[in-house]
């Protein structure tokens, strides 16, 4: 079908015209802001330098370059540990501050949307714990998972609105005796990911250019307080947020679109952990099987702890009766670390992941073997006690 | 009005006294206002692909504050929900996820048998968030507890100890939490529970664990010197 | 005491405004940012008129003879860029290829109008940008125009073709909370006319509420269902993807209470109408409030339909608001009288704005 683009750039040019359009919704940030110099919470600044990137509307959202407070995901630190690793292995790639608290709790929000045995006020006092925790370690929160980004940015808007659950939460937080205070903007790794994707593309060292991807945008990133997420004109004409696919195209590989990115992945909350049937069947049907059929990707990309474990887990008993499924699933973290020369074991951690990768390392031009081998030896020397740990200095060893 | 062959035996004041629970939560106001029918959120919910479920008749049912389908779904429908909030793309403004997060708070604080019933096998969940901060640890990867997740899952458990001293950060060494949580931040997240009130909900639909979770957090809290109030 | 009118766009309401203001004796001076007088309906090509199918032109031409008159100074590829004084002596600015003026006027009519909405601006999922057979009401009429209606992407015949409504309007999340009134009257117009030109093709109207009001639901509704067999079914659709070379969209038949996917070949947005840039120019420049939509405010509604928040500047047609031909035609001619009448006896004319 000949794509006719002047059509297309014709409708682009023509919102020049139009003039600037008014965000829909208000600015959360300013009230934010207005509660500070009101005295009723202290603003955690975003430290120097800072990135601007654009979000849903059309506002700049400044993104940390360093000095970032890294709010862990229970799921991915649990279950894809290499998730987590590449986050810092990234970082570390760029010669960046951060820090790794043991002072953080869960977000606690996958138990409470798939149990509700919570409610608002410990919500926001969990949120404001960790909040808090950062603030006092002088680094600037940096939220590893979409539904923790999600339902704190909730819980800003709930804080905001309500001055009951300010002094509720206000009145917790001096009970632990944790300063109350809201960080100017909520941070998700992936959006550090996407300010940082150039300096990620400069050390690349694998050729990308015959990795074709789909991309899963992650619900609790894209449609809760939606206004706060990062799109960008140049990704699918700024109508979906432009987290992952860019960094995507900016490693040199090719981002393969499908008719379900929208539909969610099937995780469900209390699904994925009691009725495992429909995250299976959505899962496999609505997401893996579509994306075969309409893209046939190497790899899918997600960024949220959900995402890659329900895309990843659900294609094993699909098999059965599918021989369709069986792509590989991770995070754009591990695959921008892998382009930059990541171990796929030591640092990614492929191992802890279901379905078949390394095809994919093949086709990236990893030689997974000698790599596998490698770690085996890891694996070896932890067995005999040489070494406690496998270090940092030996994942780049 | 529809009407209603189930729970036509429940007192209609019954369903009153849950409804205005739900319409009383600070939230309602701003995830309710009003349906115009559009279907919006059912072409985006998953779960109205695989069940009988319908985001736009929770919205519906709500503002017209019907009763008696009200009572159904806080029964029958809520559990089935993704809590994914694709629905949010609702051009009123309505969250027909949110309105079910309350739904099921309602139904947790009251016990309902069917919140108890969707609960069944969830509570080593509940019992690993709220006793060590993180939900989802290394350790609950057993093939008893997913096995449809294939025979990988084995492999993890068999070498998970090796696995997990094999991540170079050093957070990430535990198995039984998913990342080291330090007992000072244990105690203040406990605090928390009981001074919100969450302790009270688990009692609610399962007093076995909330025994369980009293006596676990009661060491800590003591030590640090907090008396719950 | 100036005498003269300013009338800002030379659109529907403007011609009339200036018009109506020949015709009881007072002066106007019209002014006209585009070359070519008309306004949206002539840059949009609009062809035929809802609700009786008459020629968009013929109604223009006839507006357009109208402003030829001595009392009547059109001046063309002109703007408003300053405004000082009070009513009954304001002082504007304006600019035209031939360089900047200052005119003495007694009083103002707003006639700026709308544009439509860009349903590729906001992250609606509809795919504006992304494909060339998702259209708007605007590219429809365009190609209607010309008699000639195929898919953008190829020039073939379409087999079918879907309108969704309320794109851009009734819409809390846009912001745009207001119904536009004519989009529900203008697809069912341009679906009757695929149908005529293209007989095989099926039409479906997918809607919340079909707003077809008096005569439009026996001129225009009624014909579309009974003659013409368009289908209308109740909801929206979610979002619009590429599949298999064509369109996929997908939405819930809330009658049927079912979720529906179905491939189209051409969609056609029913785009709403949004404060024009011009509009919300204007409105700054002669500083008259507007509503949180940025349309002009009417603060003596219902009563008083013309007189803006200042004295002596008073607005006709969709700046205004959504507006159907009619009103904006009747709106102008109000705002003529009230334009005139302060000029000559502004101390009633004060008062009225004041109530």
């Amino acid at each position: 079908m000949p794509i006719p683009l002047n059509v297309l750039d014709t409708r682009r040019d023509s919102r020049e015209e139009r003039g600037p359009a008014v965000p829909p919704t208000e600015d959360v940030r300013e009230q934010v802001f207005e509660l500070e110099a009101k005295g009723e919470w202290l603003v955690q600044r975003v430290p120097d330098p800072w990135i601007g990137v654009t979000t849903k509307y059309g506002r700049i959202k400044k993104i940390p370059v360093a000095k970032t407070w890294h709010h862990k995901s229970c799921g991915q630190c649990g279950h894809i540990p290499g998730y987590s690793t590449a986050i810092f292995w990234l970082i570390r790639k760029l010669g960046l501050d951060y820090n790794d608290p043991k002072d953080q709790t869960s977000c606690t929000a996958w138990n409470y949307y798939a149990s509700a045995t919570s409610n608002q006020g410990a919500q926001a006092a969990v949120a404001m714990r960790n909040f808090g925790a950062a603030y006092e370690s002088g680094y600037f929160p940096m939220i590893h998972c979409g539904t923790s980004y999600g339902h704190y940015k909730e819980v800003r808007e709930e804080l905001v609105h309500s001055a009951q659950l300010r002094d509720e939460v206000r009145r917790i937080c001096d009970k632990l005796g944790k300063p109350f205070v809201m960080p100017e903007e909520i941070v998700h790794y992936s959006e550090w990911i996407y300010a940082m994707r150039d300096e990620f593309a400069k050390r690349r060292v694998l050729d990308l250019s015959s990795i074709d991807v789909t991309v899963h945008p992650a619900c609790h990133y894209h449609k809760l307080v939606v206004e706060d997420a990062i799109y960008d004109p140049d990704v699918y004409g700024g109508q979906r947020t432009a987290v992952v696919s860019a960094v995507v195209t900016a490693l040199g590989a090719n981002v393969k679109d499908y008719s379900t990115w929208f539909d969610c992945c099937g995780f469900g909350f209390r699904h994925i952990l009691v009725q495992r049937d429909f995250t299976r069947s959505f899962a496999t049907l609505r997401k893996i099987d579509v994306m075969r059929e309409e893209a046939n990707p190497d790899v899918v990309l997600t960024h949220d702890t959900g995402c890659v474990t329900t895309l990843d887990q659900s294609q094993f008993a699909a098999r059965a009766h599918k021989p369709n499924v069986g792509i590989p699933v991770m995070s754009e973290a591990q695959f921008a670390a892998l382009a930059m020369g990541a171990h796929p074991y030591r640092v990614c951690q492929l191992h802890w992941h279901s379905t078949e990768y390394r095809p994919l390392l093949e086709k990236m031009g990893i030689d997974w073997r000698e790599r596998w081998r490698e770690f085996e030896d890891d694996l070896e020397r932890l067995k005999k006690d040489d070494k406690a740990f496998l270090t940092w200095e030996d994942a780049d060893a | 009005m529809v009407l209603q062959a189930r729970y036509a035996d429940v007192p209609i004041e019954e369903k009153q006294r849950l409804f205005d629970e739900v319409k009383a939560d600070a939230r309602f106001e701003s995830y309710l206002y009003g349906c115009y029918e559009c279907g919006i959120c059912v072409a985006a919910c998953p779960s109205a692909r695989f069940y009988d479920f319908s985001p736009r008749k929770i919205a519906q049912a709500a503002s017209r504050e019907d009763l008696p389908m009200f009572y159904e779904q806080l029964n029958d429908d809520i559990w089935n929900c993704s809590q994914c909030f694709s629905c949010t793309r609702c051009p009123r403004g309505n969250n027909p996820g949110g309105l079910i997060t309350i739904m099921r708070e309602v139904s947790i604080n009251n016990g309902l048998t069917s919140a108890k019933t969707a609960l069944e096998g969830y509570g080593r969940v509940v019992y690993k968030i709220m006793s060590t901060g993180t939900q989802v640890s290394p350790d609950m990867l057993q093939p008893n507890a997913f096995p449809d997740w294939g025979p990988h899952v084995q492999e993890i458990s068999d070498n998970l100890a090796l696995w997990r001293r094999a991540l170079p950060p050093d957070t990430m060494h535990t198995t039984s939490t998913a990342w080291y949580v330090d007992d000072r931040t244990l105690t203040e997240l406990y605090l928390i529970w009981h001074m919100t009130g969450v302790l009270d909900m688990i009692k609610q639909v399962d007093t076995g664990l909330h025994m369980i979770l009293n006596d676990v957090m009661e060491e800590l809290l003591e030590e640090a010197g907090f008396t719950p109030e | 005491m100036p005498e003269t009118i300013l009338v800002i766009g030379g659109g529907p309401a403007g011609l009339e405004a200036a018009r109506s203001i020949a015709t009881i004796g007072g002066r106007a001076i019209l002014v006209e940012r585009r070359p070519v007088l008309g306004g949206t309906p002539d840059e949009s090509n609009y062809a035929a008129l809802t609700p009786r199918m008459g020629s968009a032109q013929d109604a223009l031409d006839i507006l357009r003879a109208g402003v030829v008159d001595p009392d009547i100074d059109v001046r063309v590829n002109t703007t408003v860029t300053g405004c000082s004084g009070t009513v009954g002596d304001f002082a504007v600015t304006l600019i035209s290829p031939t360089g900047e003026t200052t005119e003495s006027v007694g009083s103002i009519i707003v006639a700026t109008g709308f544009q439509h909405f860009d349903p590729g601006r906001e992250t609606q999922m509809y795919g504006y940008y992304e494909h060339a057979d998702v259209i708007t009401l605007p590219d429809a009429e365009k190609m209607l125009k010309e008699h000639h209606f195929v898919r953008p992407s190829n020039g073939e015949a379409p087999r079918n073709v879907a309108f969704i409504q309320c794109v851009g309007s009734r819409d809390r999340r846009l912001g745009n909370e207001y119904c536009s009134k004519v989009c529900c009257g203008v697809a069912s117009k341009e679906a009757i006319e695929i149908r005529r030109l293209l007989p095989d093709c099926k039409v479906y109207i997918f809607y919340i509420d079909m707003r077809m009001y008096g005569y439009w639901e026996n001129e225009i509704y009624w014909p579309a269902q009974e003659q013409y067999n368009v289908t209308y079914i109740r909801g929206i659709v979610t979002e619009i993807v590429a599949k298999d070379g064509r369109l996929l969209m997908k939405g819930e038949d809330t009658t049927m209470g079912r979720p529906l996917e179905v491939l189209m070949d051409v969609i056609v947005l029913s785009v709403g109408m949004e404060p024009s840039r011009g509009t919300r120019d204007v409105a700054g420049i002669l500083g008259i409030a507007q509503n949180k939509y940025g349309f002009i405010a009417l603060p003596g509604e219902p009563m008083d339909v013309v007189s803006t928040s200042v004295p002596g500047i008073f607005v006709a047609g969709a700046a205004a608001g959504p507006k159907d031909l009619e009103d904006t035609i009747g709106m102008a001619g109000a705002a003529a009288v009230r334009a005139v009448g302060a000029v000559r006896g502004g101390a009633r004319a004060g008062a009225a704005a004041a109530r």
